[in-house]
């Protein structure tokens, strides 16, 4: 990665988190740490509360009881433009960029809040990181390929340097050569260069490839959680994600 | 040929009011029926001025601060508590409704029901391209000509336009991006409505006489034009009422004028029936 892109990471702290709509709690007594240089993945099966979870940390979903810190700032119900300017990008599992603006207006859109002068450096650094970008500035988002897309939405986020990359199942619907370059080569390495990043993946045995520590989430709570190496010798993580059992894993 | 030369002050009228209409309905979701009693209210506010002997031309600074007020207090005030509460979307739209009755019937109620005219001098007559259009007409269609422009450039090269099409697009992703969309929403209530007060006024101007009641029905020719052009579409938007503003003028030339929102609806229940999206939106982002 020869651009910096990220700020030196910032611990993302979630504590005693429950969250969901209406006052009604989808995930419940969650706790996770996310520090800088690593990659701490979420999995677990549809429906479990992941997507949920990632939302109430960014701001979209609220937050029913605990809290979420960034650094030494409680970011709980923060609003998510002020969270994205504490400096945690956020890219959801869908509706991930503007589909009817170009490339280049999806990228200044994604640094909205930089001063005016240096959107334009910032945009360079960003098509240096991913430079299948650069052809295709004046396309419509809503004309790209799933990688393509996949690759605007990311750069999106890098456009104000995060210092905490919450990435919501970036290989969904991607082929899995792409799936596996963006989270072995881009996600990765952000880690690799002191960012911190939290990642809801579907693809278990490629997150664990990449991940520092994951945690398995089943009915809304944390059901197992530890290092991929330890994860990979449990026999009911074997079974249910890695065997193809996952539908039967649930919370106790 | 002279059909054509009122369709083109009626389309050029209708782009301004339908750009703004359409604008509304993109960044903030709300289907404003209220937007011609808006525009009629304007167009008295101006009227008001000028009866007192202020240029036409400057009224219309008027009319466009009345709409851009009165449009802002109405999502203020009206529309998003009511979006607040979660409530089916044509709950909004009913309550437009009721909105756009009683700013019209209450401006009634005040300016009594007799028809006016602003005190301005139509100009020489031109012939242009088998045209008569007179001095008045072509400075219209210069405002127009100005207005359309400009919105273009707000749109297209602006920090304010690209968050407004944002917004529009995908309001929580412009959150997480940075964007105070709720700022971005009145900013955008504020020029939509500034346009609307300018098409209302100008929709005066250009009719000759006008009462409380005249733009009642204008808004069947606003809502054919946007869904010809693509709902949310501002450049659909100009589109569908150069189109719907020459094909009501020009089918008045054969059948009664009187049936001049009867062609628009016509066009309204096409585009409905065949392409609701518009010829410029898509069925995805519809």
């Amino acid at each position: 990665m020869s651009v910096e892109l990220s700020q030196s990471g910032q611990v993302l702290t979630a504590t005693g988190l429950s969250a969901g709509y209406d006052g009604r709690p989808i995930v419940q007594d969650v706790n996770i740490e996310a520090t800088p240089g690593k990659v701490i993945s979420i999995v677990g099966p549809n429906g479990s509360g992941k997507s949920t979870l990632l939302k109430s940390l960014v701001g979209v979903v609220p937050v029913l009881g605990g809290s979420v810190r960034v650094g030494d700032k409680d970011i709980t119900n923060m609003t998510p433009e002020k969270v994205a300017a504490l400096g945690v990008g956020y890219v959801p599992q869908i509706d991930d960029v503007f589909p009817p603006l170009t490339v280049k207006e999806n990228l200044e859109i994604g640094g909205y809040l930089l001063a005016r002068r240096d959107v334009a450096t910032r945009i360079e650094a960003v098509l240096e990181f991913f430079p299948r970008l650069k052809v295709m500035l004046t396309r419509k988002a809503g004309k790209l390929s799933g990688g393509e897309r996949k690759m605007l939405a990311m750069g999106r986020v890098l456009m104000l340097s995060p210092s905490v990359l919450v990435l919501d199942e970036p290989t969904a619907n991607l082929a899995p050569i792409v799936a596996t370059q963006l989270l072995e080569e881009y996600i990765r390495g952000f880690a690799d260069h002191g960012s911190t990043v939290l990642l809801v993946e579907q693809r278990a045995k490629a997150a664990l490839r990449i991940s520092d520590w994951t945690c398995v989430l089943g009915g809304g709570r944390v059901v197992l959680e530890g290092a991929p190496r330890d994860l990979e010798q449990d026999p009911v993580f074997v079974e249910s994600f890695l065997g193809g059992g996952a539908a039967r894993h649930q919370a106790p | 040929m002279s059909s054509f030369g009122f369709g083109l002050m009626t389309a050029a009228v209708l782009a301004i009011a339908t750009v703004g209409f359409t604008m509304q309905f993109a960044v903030t979701n709300v289907l404003n029926l209220a937007y011609g009693s808006v525009m009629i209210n304007s167009a008295f506010v101006g009227y008001f001025f000028n009866a007192r002997g202020m240029n036409a031309w400057v009224t219309l600074v008027f009319g466009m601060v009345t709409g851009a007020v009165a449009s802002w207090a109405l999502n203020r005030f009206v529309f998003t508590p009511f979006q607040r509460r979660n409530l089916a979307p044509i709950t909004v739209v009913i309550v437009a409704l009721g909105v756009d009755l009683v700013g019209t019937f209450g401006l009634q109620a005040i300016v009594g029901g007799g028809y006016v005219s602003f005190r301005i001098a139509p100009g020489q007559e031109y012939h242009i391209l088998g045209m008569f259009l007179s001095g008045m007409q072509l400075i219209i269609l210069a405002i127009c000509a100005v207005v359309l422009v400009m919105i273009h450039w707000l749109l297209r090269y602006t920090r304010l336009g690209k968050a407004m099409r944002a917004t529009s697009a995908n309001p929580n992703l412009a959150r997480n991006s940075g964007v105070k969309t709720q700022m971005v929403i009145s900013t955008t209530w504020l020029i939509s409505g500034a346009l609307c007060g300018l098409a209302g006024t100008i929709f005066a101007m250009n009719t000759g006489v006008f009462e409380a009641t005249s733009a009642q029905l204008y808004i069947v020719m606003l809502l054919a034009a946007m869904f010809l052009g693509g709902p949310g579409e501002p450049y659909g938007a100009m589109f569908g009422a150069l189109t719907i503003g020459l094909a009501t003028e020009i089918s008045a030339a054969y059948i009664s004028p009187q049936y001049k929102e009867v062609v628009a609806f016509l066009v309204l229940l096409g585009m409905l029936t065949f392409r609701p999206y518009g010829i410029f939106g898509s069925e995805k982002t519809n």
